[in-house]
């Protein structure tokens, strides 16, 4: 894609500007710190457990760590380090560590890591069978060594765990058949123990965009679907969903919108997804494609054969970014970011009518420097937004009901 | 000559080093302002920037491509910018640019954990997708090649700069 237009090239006074920011040149990072505390934690990923204990897994220090909180998370316990060296952890914008926890209080993890040089990765899992207080040593999901990074986790309602992932093990056989790979295959497991061991992963869709999350939910028991960028005929990297007939069948790719973003990039944006009580599909991205741009919202009441017309998110000169949707008990919510050139800002739209028509967007949060995606989450009552900044740290904040 | 770090301090070490003995640095931190400066830098010369990231797939096609244009059209300013998210890899860049060919090109490196922030500067509309190529002529006028470029672009745009001069 090939977009043209005029610069104005400002003179500005930058005398000892290069200079002197070479010879500083300060280390980079979007860390506040180094150590593997929640304060220094980059990425934070919430769930809460059946009793209303929030959860909350994180990425800091090249560790992952847990900890949890029983006031809303005003403090947290002492953290359990799950991992116990630290690594080279998968620091892509749309990489972080999962969670999921179930009804007896177990808790299954995934992450993944950077392998090699060549940033190959490598998903982890591991479970606590003692309510945090210590994990299993970290085993790869899978045997194969290709790679594999943007696993997911959902909890079936009878404890099941699902897991999806982009794996690129195929390219091996593409390469010797002197054929190109594009993307990345989709692959999944399950396990039927909560998460202490998975089955022989398999794949569900080859040629998916390779550098974006996945989403991942329940369209029914037994039956995951998960959203996921595509790479449709001509290198058009839309989006699709992909309802599961079992929990180890796949079904067929369903198309969400025709947005046209032809690109071989890597948008490092990726989709998310949440599935109503009713079943509702309820769904939220990003694209610039040539048929619309920025970020998307859409629903689908027959388990994504139609989807809605999409509604834009967000305001387009504040570049709308990482949105995020979830069902919960008094309606459906999205949260998205959005940045004026100094304050990033959450913002949420709230539908009691299934997504049928929205609240106006308003700012629930902000801060001035770097921050991780915001997420939403619920504890069956009440949802969250779950954010954690470079400035501020962590926060977890109540949604208020729209009127 | 070919450098190898273990951390963002190694550059800032290398750097300071290179810029007392007055020789050009090999990496550059690419910082809040930096933006203005390489526009104000090229002005007025056709300018290819390539924005990209030692974890991209298509990246990691694109770059040698861009190496052999820059090496056969010397007239053609070219800029290359490592805009992945921190952290940053000099390591890594470094040698997947001298892999390239583009080790005496003007290189950058994303160096500030903010990283919005410098995109926004550069393009509000950008949210990160890499690779990306802005090639700006010498009146100023930028077009923006979003994903990997096609080279015969590259030769067909490098053609009318040359052209009007």
């Amino acid at each position: 894609m090939i977009r043209t237009g005029a610069l104005a090239i400002v003179a500005l006074a930058f005398a000892h500007g290069p200079a002197l920011a070479q010879m500083r040149a300060p280390p980079a990072s979007e860390a506040a710190c180094e150590e593997p505390t929640l304060r220094c934690a980059t990425k934070a990923t919430p769930a809460f457990g059946p009793d209303g204990t929030l959860w909350l897994v994180w990425m800091a220090g090249g560790q992952v760590s847990v900890a949890s909180s029983h006031d809303e998370g005003r403090s947290f316990s002492a953290p359990t380090q799950v991992t116990t060296k630290r690594l080279n952890l998968d620091w892509g914008p749309d990489a972080r560590p999962k969670i999921v926890v179930d009804r007896k209080g177990g808790i299954a993890l995934a992450f993944s890591t950077f392998r090699d040089e060549a940033f190959n990765g490598e998903v982890f899992y591991t479970r606590s069978a003692d309510g945090g207080k210590s994990f299993a040593e970290p085993k790869p999901i899978t045997a194969n060594k290709e790679s594999q990074r943007f696993e997911a986790l959902a909890l079936d309602q009878d404890g099941t765990v699902f897991a999806a992932w982009l794996d690129k093990r195929n390219r091996i056989f593409a390469k010797e058949a002197g054929q190109k790979y594009e993307g990345a295959g989709l692959f999944f497991t399950s396990s039927s123990d909560g998460g202490t061991t998975y089955a022989e992963a398999k794949l569900a869709r080859e040629g998916t965009c390779e550098c974006c999350r996945l989403g991942l939910a329940f369209a029914a028991p037994g039956r995951p679907v998960a959203i996921f960028r595509n790479i449709f005929e001509g290198g058009v990297r839309d989006h699709a969903v992909m309802t599961f007939t079992d929990i180890a069948t796949p079904g067929e790719v369903r198309r969400v919108s025709h947005d046209d973003w032809q690109i071989n990039a890597c948008p490092h944006h990726g989709p998310s997804l949440t599935v109503a009580p009713n079943g509702t599909y309820h769904v939220v991205w990003y694209t610039n494609g040539k048929a619309r741009k920025g970020l998307f919202y859409a629903h689908s009441r027959d388990e994504g054969r139609t989807f809605s017309a999409p509604m834009a998110l967000g305001q387009p000169g504040r570049n709308p970014t990482r949105p995020y949707v979830l069902a919960g008990p008094k309606g459906t919510v999205i949260a998205w970011k959005e940045f004026d050139g100094e304050r990033t800002s959450v913002h949420v739209a709230t539908s009691r009518d299934d997504g049928e028509t929205w609240s106006p967007p308003r700012t629930i949060s902000n801060t001035t420097d770097t921050s991780d995606h915001p997420l939403l989450v619920s504890n069956g009552g009440q949802v969250y937004l779950s954010w954690m900044t470079k400035a501020d740290g962590y926060r977890l904040i109540a949604i208020e009901d729209q009127p | 000559m070919r450098f190898r770090f273990a951390a963002m301090l190694g550059l800032g070490v290398l750097i300071a080093s290179a810029a007392a003995l007055g020789a050009s640095p090999v990496l550059k931190p690419f910082e809040r302002g930096t933006w203005q400066s390489v526009l104000k830098g090229h002005s007025g010369r056709p300018t290819l920037v390539h924005f990209w990231g030692v974890t991209c797939g298509p990246c990691k096609v694109e770059l040698p491509l861009l190496g052999r244009f820059a090496k056969d059209h010397p007239e053609i300013d070219v800029v290359t910018i490592s805009a992945d998210l921190v952290p940053n890899l000099p390591a890594a860049t470094q040698s997947m640019l001298d892999k390239a060919g583009l080790s005496s090109t003007e290189n950058f490196v994303f160096n500030d954990g903010f990283a919005e922030r410098l995109r926004f500067e550069i393009d509000p509309a950008w949210q990160g997708d890499i690779p990306r190529t802005m090639l700006i002529s010498r009146e100023g006028a930028v077009t923006t090649i979003e994903g990997s470029a096609e080279m015969a672009d590259l030769e067909k745009w490098s053609a009318q700069q040359l052209s009007k001069h």
